[in-house]
């Protein structure tokens, strides 16, 4: 693989994943369609249930059992559709090509381990040969995220702060030169100062190594800082998606909307904030038909009982809601149904 | 009303072969919680702020100094003696999964404290599924809704509300909460936020709230005070609006500075400070120093003591601990035509 | 629940009768559940009422010694001609009731001293740790050979007692441990700062949460006792005072040889039989107990 190839794109397609629970088969991804530009960072937010953790791990065909990928396609430039991968072909696609920075990357260490000694177990079960220039190229990410590379491949994990894990789970995603990155949830459990600097560096990297990235969280914050483009999970459908400033300054969907208005800010009157009635709905509880976020709705209507809502683009935006193609019929709306048309 | 004054702590963690260790965990805090107050304690994971709403909650020791409950000095009773005391401030955990009993169905949690309390006040004991329906209505839940169910029957957002109401069964007069929404859904926050500010209004009680997140202080009441906290010293206090929109201290605008801008709705801060990586200590310096990008050779071998800010007189609410205090605007504000 | 007002400790009934409902579901859940149900309520009901259906002494038949299995005799008949059906039922009683009395003991005493070794901490746990340590450290077995040359244990509820002194060490170890890392949990802070009393914080809240463990511990306690017992009287350091199991499996090998010959065979299977059968019935419960005893899986 020559280094200096063009960043990966990933096209999702019709993306549904179930899990087998004592109820039956529930979707926790439902009918998703998703665009990773190359060397675009894009961000996915939702609340617990929202289905975006399950979507990332879908990008490794990593869905654990009780859970599927039930339909859809998920194709990776250079590595074609990764749910038809399987086995072997599958694991080394795994850290070569998508290098994954796990949920609570802190704690995901093996503590009895150096993190050097990590780094060469991974370059093992890769294959690699040069070893030697693994730990060197390790090390060098370790300087560029502001660490002192050697000392920390000399440490254990319970010698390095939270901010420190993190970026050594950076490093481990990278460090076999996957040119696809997904950081889930890169910065919960971090201060505030902690997580700026790592949002620096995933912004910093990013341009570097001409990545494709993707981050999943739950903090409209965090996509607002990285994000070129920003999508918004709910119920285990994308509400909302677009270019991050576009749709943070002008959000169509209520849910976008309500979320916005839901965040405490430092300035601006504190009567506008305003929190969403109802709770986000659990696996369980998803309505099987009609649209996921009525029951939270400030304009629900009768159209909203039946039928998922179409998903409308206009230009590099989209949003699916009944609410949003009817005020809003200044152009012309392209109604396309969720994953039937595939490439 | 609540005083402290002095208040130190050390922590002796178990070391390797050299033996104990002492981490200082608070350098001498001062603080007030005036009735009906908004208090916040901010600063980052590890700065004492939660050690020190422990203490004030009664649930942990300290090694010097003094609390003033109403105007009682708790040095001069006995352990006993000061129980009812501390009893007047509960604390709301951080974690609404881990604060509730998973055996116990909400009505039992609610019912044990509230026979003690119609015990102690010679009520019958029918008053106890009357009070408990009346706190749930309080805190915005449905009594017949929640009363016959167990704790993982609710939302994150439910339970901080339940544990809410059992705080309040024993009519506190501070309730201290610890990242008391950290761990509730994004949506649901505001709710919990607006729900404390409220019983401030409604019932009284103060709220002393203890975060990383500056923005959520705010929401408990524009009236409060923040107190900003790094790594066992107060280095900036006052009311929060004037803190958040004009900080003097170089770690509070470093904090402010942190936080997320909403690109699209908010324009960053002009004068965002970014904290350097902390290189060495200076053992009599400034605590913040090592991070200081403004740091002097006088802030590496003095440590600056809590004062007033530049341009007020003595005695006036914003006090901050630095050589070189600066106003900085580092907020960001909101993009004009919004 | 379409009553809006909850009268007076109706939520406290409302509760209970939830968690007998829930209780049959996670029977429910599992036939090999239901199985071990009723193979336990049958051996309840043979300790119970079985003896009653046999005469006292019970009768022999002397021209039938070491009879085959057949329809009369189903497990065939000893040495005297006493069916061998009647006495592994009549046998039964002596052996359950050690088992229960045995089960109770290790329990309450070791779950006593868990909870309140691991709850005051301090110099209370420290000394009541080494007396378990110690406890542990004494070999079970040569104390009970030693303890029978002096005592005969005649009555179930003595050997229990016995075998329950000797057992609750490992449950005392676990439960405190268990206690030791609920009693940092936020409820159990919260607790105490809302001034309830200690027996509340113990017993309602700390008890409920081991209650799985606890129910575990008993039923385990019930096959040791039982293992323990007939053990003892196999080897024939006990006297043969009692109709048991452990004596007719005795008399079965060293006096029947049925370890050589096929005919007293029958014999020596039928109480080997319902000791498996009652281990059995106890392993496929212990499986239910985690969902009985936990909310969230029992309402699930």
């Amino acid at each position: 693989m020559a280094p200096e190839q063009s960043p990966p794109g990933v096209r999702i397609r019709g993306l549904t994943v179930a899990y087998r629970t004592p109820a039956g088969e529930l979707p926790a991804v439902c009918g998703v369609d998703l665009d990773l530009a190359p060397g675009t960072i894009t961000g996915v937010v939702g609340e617990s249930g929202s289905g975006k953790s399950t979507l990332a791990l879908s990008l490794l065909n990593a869905v654990q059992p009780p859970g599927r990928i039930a339909a859809g396609s998920v194709e990776i430039d250079g590595l074609g559709d990764v749910v038809a991968l399987g086995g072997e072909g599958l694991r080394r696609a795994r850290g070569r090509h998508v290098g994954y920075v796990f949920q609570a990357a802190q704690n995901s260490l093996n503590p009895l381990k150096t993190v050097g000694k990590q780094v060469l177990d991974l370059g093992r079960s890769h294959g690699v040969a040069d070893l030697r220039g693994l730990l060197a190229d390790a090390r060098g990410l370790l300087d560029r995220m502001g660490l002192d590379g050697a000392r920390v491949l000399d440490s254990y994990q319970h010698e390095l702060s939270g901010g420190m894990r993190q970026r050594v789970g950076i490093m481990l995603a990278l460090v076999l030169n996957a040119r696809l990155v997904v950081l889930d949830e890169p910065t919960t459990a971090l201060d505030m100062i902690t997580q700026a600097t790592i949002l620096r560096i995933v912004r910093e990297v990013h341009a570097e190594r001409g990545l494709t990235t993707l981050v999943i969280t739950h903090d409209l914050g965090v996509v607002a800082e990285v994000a070129d483009r920003l999508a918004v999970m709910y119920g285990g459908r994308i509400v909302e998606q677009g270019p991050t400033r576009q749709v943070l300054a002008e959000p169509r969907h209520p849910y976008t909307r309500g979320l916005l208005r839901a965040i405490p800010r430092l300035v601006g009157d504190i009567a506008e904030a305003r929190a969403l009635p109802g709770r986000p709905p659990t696996l369980a509880d998803i309505p099987a038909d009609g649209c996921v976020f009525r029951e939270r709705c400030p304009l629900r209507m009768d159209a909203c009982e039946t039928g998922s809502p179409p998903v409308v683009t206009r230009g590099s935006r989209s949003a699916a809601c009944h609410a949003v193609r009817d005020d809003e019929g200044d152009r012309p709306a392209v109604a396309a149904t969720t994953g039937e048309d595939q490439s | 009303m609540i005083t402290g004054t002095g208040i130190t702590k050390t922590f002796r963690q178990r070391g390797g072969v050299l033996g104990a260790r002492e981490v200082p965990a608070l350098r001498g805090v001062d603080f007030t919680i005036p009735k009906c107050g908004a208090v916040s304690f901010i600063g980052e994971s590890g700065c004492g702020k939660t050690t020190l709403g422990r203490i004030i909650a009664g649930l942990e020791t300290y090694d010097a100094g003094e609390i003033v409950i109403d105007g009682v000095a708790m040095s001069s009773l006995s352990h006993r003696r000061r129980q009812p005391y501390f009893r007047r401030i509960q604390l709301i955990h951080q974690d609404p999964y881990s604060a509730l009993n998973p055996t116990r169905t909400i009505h039992q949690a609610l019912a044990a404290p509230l026979a003690l309390r119609a015990r102690q006040t010679g009520r019958p004991r029918s008053w106890t599924d009357e009070r408990a329906r009346e706190l749930l209505g309080l805190v915005g839940l449905d009594p017949d809704y929640v009363l016959p169910r167990y704790p993982h029957q609710l939302s994150g957002g439910m339970r901080q509300r339940v544990v809410i109401a059992r705080a309040l069964t024993v009519d506190p007069e501070v309730l201290v909460a610890d990242e008391a929404v950290s761990m509730i859904d994004v949506s649901l926050r505001l709710g919990v936020l607006a729900l404390l500010k409220d019983l401030r209004e409604r019932l009284g009680v103060s709220v002393l709230f203890i975060t990383h997140d500056v923005a959520t202080a705010r929401y408990i009441g524009t009236d409060g005070e923040l107190y900003v906290i790094y790594r066992g010293q107060v280095v900036e206090r006052g009311p929060v609006e004037t803190v958040i929109s004009a900080p003097v201290h170089p770690y509070t605008q470093a904090l402010l500075s942190a936080i997320p801008v909403l690109h699209g709705l908010e324009s960053p801060g002009e004068q965002r400070v970014v904290p350097l990586e902390a290189s060495g200590e200076h053992p009599d310096g400034c605590l913040f120093a090592p991070r200081c990008p403004f740091r002097t050779e006088r802030c590496e071998n003095e440590r600056p003591t809590l004062g007033p800010a530049p341009g007020q007189e003595g005695g006036t609410p914003q006090e901050h601990a630095c050589f070189h205090p600066e106003r900085r605007s580092v907020v960001a504000v909101p993009v004009s035509g919004r | 629940m379409s009553v809006p007002v909850v009268p007076e400790a109706g939520g406290a009934a409302a509760v209970r009768r939830n968690f007998w409902r829930g209780v049959w579901r996670v029977m429910r859940r599992k036939p090999s559940r239901m199985a071990g149900a009723v193979i336990l309520v049958a051996f309840a009901f043979m300790g119970v009422f079985g003896p009653m259906l046999y005469p006292d002494p019970l009768p022999r038949d002397t021209n039938a010694l070491y009879a085959p299995p057949s329809l009369r005799h189903p497990f065939g008949t000893d040495f005297e001609g006493t069916d061998v059906l009647a006495l592994v039922v009549t046998g039964s009683r002596y052996v359950l009731l050690t088992a229960v009395v045995t089960a109770v003991i290790t329990v309450v005493v070791g779950a006593g001293v868990g909870l309140f070794a691991g709850f005051r901490r301090g110099r209370w746990d420290t000394v009541l740790m080494r007396l378990t340590d110690m406890k542990l450290t004494i070999p079970g077995l040569p104390l009970l050979l030693v303890l029978s040359t002096v005592w005969k244990f005649t009555s179930a509820v003595e050997m229990g007692l016995v075998l329950g002194l000797l057992g609750w060490g490992g449950v005392a170890r676990a439960v405190r441990s268990q206690t030791l890392s609920l009693r940092e949990r936020g409820f159990i802070e919260a607790a105490r700062g809302l001034g309830l009393s200690t027996t509340h914080i113990v017993g309602r809240e700390l008890l409920p949460g081991m209650a799985p463990y606890i129910a575990m511990n008993a039923l385990v306690a019930v096959t040791g006792a039982v293992y323990a017992q007939v053990g003892l009287f196999f080897l024939g350091v006990l006297p043969f005072e009692a109709n048991n199991w452990g004596v007719m499996l005795n008399l079965a090998v060293f006096g029947g040889g049925a370890l050589t010959t096929t005919a007293a065979l029958p014999y020596l299977l039928a109480p080997l039989l319902a000791i498996l059968l009652l281990t059995l019935g106890i392993v496929l419960v212990v499986d239910a107990m985690d969902e009985i005893f936990n909310p969230r899986l029992r309402e699930e």
